[in-house]
C-alpha cells in the first residue's frame, strides 16, 4: 500500500503537452471529418449518427494513454478548441459540446478512481460522452420533436458509432502504442513496476 | 497564402482575443433560446452581411465558404424537415412527412447552425493562435502550462505534415500502396495512426523536458514577451456585435417575414 500512496497522479508538464498535442491531432481529424459528416446528413436516415462517435475519441484515448485524473477532460476540450480555431463547421458550438463530453467521459474514469482502464471502461466513457451530446442536442437540435422511429434510429446509430469509434478503436490504438514502448514513460508508476525491481 | 487571406488590417484583427472569445461564446447561449423563426432569419442575414465586412478571408474563398456552409447547414436540418413532428401536412411520401411546423423548425435549425458557423469563421480567421493564447494567460488567467502547451503543439503541426509525407513515401517505396483490399487498407491506416501518434508523443515529451530544462516555471510570477491589452477598438467591437444582435431582434418584430414566432408550438 505504500506504493499505492506514492502513485503520483498530478499532471506534470509532459502530461499536459502530450495531451494537448494528441488533442490537436484529433482536432485536425474532427476538422477533416466535418465535411464528410455533413455530406451524409441529407440521406435523412441518420447514417451521419454512425460517424458521430469519432468526436468522442479524444477523451478515452488520452485517458487510456496517460491514466491520470483530468486528462480526459483536458483532451476533449482542447480538441474542441482546436477544431474551432481550425474553423470547423459549427464554430463555437463545438466548444460547448467538447466541454460537456469531456466532463462526462472524465466522470467514468473517476468512478473507477483512475485504476481501471479496460475496454469496458473505455466504452462506458464513450457512452457517457454520447449522453452528454444527446443532452445538448435535445436543447439545440430539438430531438424530442423528431418522429419516433427516426429518433430511435438516430439513437441506435449513434450508440453503435460511439462504442465502435470511441470505445474499441482508441483501446486498440493504445494497445498498438504500448508495443512501440512510448506509453511506458507516460504512465504513473504502478506496484507491478516496483515488483519488477525486487 | 496571398490568395487565402484578404486584408488583415481590419478592426476585428486588433480586438482583444479574450474579449472576442467570450463575446462569441456567449452568443451561443443567447441563440440557443431563440425559437422565433423571424429572429433567426434576420440574424442570419445580418451576420452574413457582417461577415463580409470583418472576415479575414479573401473574397473568392469567402464566397465558396459561405455557399458551402449554407448548403451544409440546411443538410444538418434535413432530418427535422423530413421527419419532424407536426400536424398540417405539406408533403407525404412513404416515410417522408413534411409538415409546416417541421419545415419551420428545420429552417430555424439550419439558419442557427449557419449563423454559428459564420461567427466561428469570423473568430477563426481574425484570431492568430499566439496572441490568442497570450491573451488567455494575461486576461483570463489561464495557467501558463496549458497556454504554452497549446502554442508548442501548434508549432508541431508543420512537422506532423512533413512526417505524414515521409511515411507515405516510405510506404510507396515498399509497394504498400499497391496492395488492394480491406485488410491492406486497414493495415495502412493503422500504420499511419500508430507511427504519427508515437512520433508526436515522443516529440511532445522531448519538448516538455527541454522546457523544464530551460526553467519553464509552472508556478512563479511570469513576465510576457507579448503584452496583450485593451484598446478603444474593443469598445467598437462590442458595439458592432451588440448592434447586429439587437437589430436582429428589432427587425423580427418590425418586419416579420413568416408567421412562425415560436417553432416549438405544434
Amino acid at each position: 500500500m505504500a506504493h499505492e500512496k506514492s502513485r503520483n497522479l498530478k499532471l506534470n508538464l509532459t502530461d499536459i503537452l502530450v495531451t494537448i498535442v494528441i488533442a490537436l491531432v484529433f482536432g485536425l481529424v474532427f476538422r477533416l471529418m466535418g465535411p464528410v459528416y455533413d455530406l451524409v446528413q441529407p440521406l435523412g436516415i441518420h447514417l451521419d449518427a454512425l460517424l458521430y462517435g469519432i468526436w468522442f475519441i479524444a477523451a478515452p484515448f488520452a485517458a487510456l494513454l496517460i491514466r491520470k485524473p483530468g486528462v480526459a477532460f483536458l483532451a476533449e476540450t482542447a480538441a474542441a478548441l482546436a477544431e474551432m480555431l481550425f474553423a470547423g463547421s459549427g464554430g463555437i458550438i463545438n466548444l460547448y459540446y467538447g466541454l460537456l463530453q469531456g466532463a462526462f467521459s472524465e466522470a467514468i474514469f473517476a468512478a473507477w478512481r483512475y485504476k481501471k482502464f479496460s475496454i469496458g471502461v473505455a466504452s462506458l466513457s464513450a457512452f457517457a460522452a454520447l449522453i452528454a451530446s444527446i443532452i445538448l442536442d435535445a436543447g439545440y437540435a430539438y430531438l424530442p420533436l423528431l418522429a419516433g422511429w427516426n429518433l430511435i434510429l438516430y439513437l441506435v446509430f449513434r450508440l453503435i458509432g460511439s462504442i465502435l469509434l470511441s470505445g474499441l478503436f482508441p483501446y486498440a490504438l493504445v494497445k498498438g502504442l504500448e508495443k512501440t514502448g512510448v506509453t511506458q514513460s507516460l504512465r504513473p508508476v504502478t506496484k507491478e513496476d516496483y515488483d519488477v525491481l525486487k | 497564402m496571398d490568395t487565402v487571406w484578404g486584408n488583415t488590417n481590419k478592426l476585428f484583427f486588433k480586438v482583444n482575443p479574450s474579449l472576442k472569445f467570450l463575446l462569441v461564446s456567449s452568443l451561443f447561449i443567447l441563440y440557443l433560446f431563440v425559437t422565433n423563426l423571424n429572429t433567426m432569419i434576420w440574424t442570419a442575414l445580418l451576420f452574413f452581411i457582417l461577415y463580409f465586412f470583418v472576415s479575414g478571408l479573401s473574397g473568392k474563398w469567402s464566397f465558396w465558404f459561405v455557399l458551402l456552409t449554407l448548403i451544409v447547414s440546411l443538410f444538418s436540418a434535413s432530418a427535422m424537415i423530413f421527419f419532424g413532428k407536426g400536424s398540417s401536412v405539406l408533403f407525404q411520401k412513404g416515410l417522408i412527412l413534411i409538415t409546416r411546423e417541421s419545415l419551420a423548425r428545420g429552417v430555424l435549425l439550419g439558419l442557427r447552425t449557419f449563423t454559428f458557423s459564420l461567427i466561428g469563421m469570423v473568430f477563426a480567421t481574425t484570431t492568430q493562435p499566439v496572441p490568442f493564447f497570450y491573451s488567455l494567460m494575461q486576461q483570463l488567467k489561464v495557467p501558463a502550462r496549458y497556454a504554452y502547451g497549446f502554442m508548442a503543439a501548434f508549432r508541431m503541426i508543420p512537422m506532423m505534415a512533413e512526417e505524414f509525407v515521409k511515411i507515405r513515401q516510405a510506404m510507396r517505396v515498399r509497394g504498400m500502396n499497391r496492395q488492394k483490399g480491406v485488410k491492406a487498407f486497414c493495415e495502412r491506416m493503422t500504420r499511419y495512426c500508430l507511427s504519427m501518434l508515437a512520433q508526436s508523443i515522443r516529440r511532445a515529451q522531448r519538448t516538455a523536458i527541454a522546457m523544464e530544462a530551460k526553467r519553464f516555471s509552472m508556478t512563479a510570477e511570469r513576465t510576457y514577451y507579448y503584452k496583450i491589452s485593451w484598446s478603444r477598438k474593443d469598445i467598437y467591437f462590442v458595439l458592432i456585435v451588440l448592434c447586429t444582435v439587437t437589430l436582429g431582434f428589432v427587425l423580427s418584430n418590425v418586419l416579420p417575414i413568416t408567421p412562425y414566432t415560436n417553432v416549438l408550438d405544434h
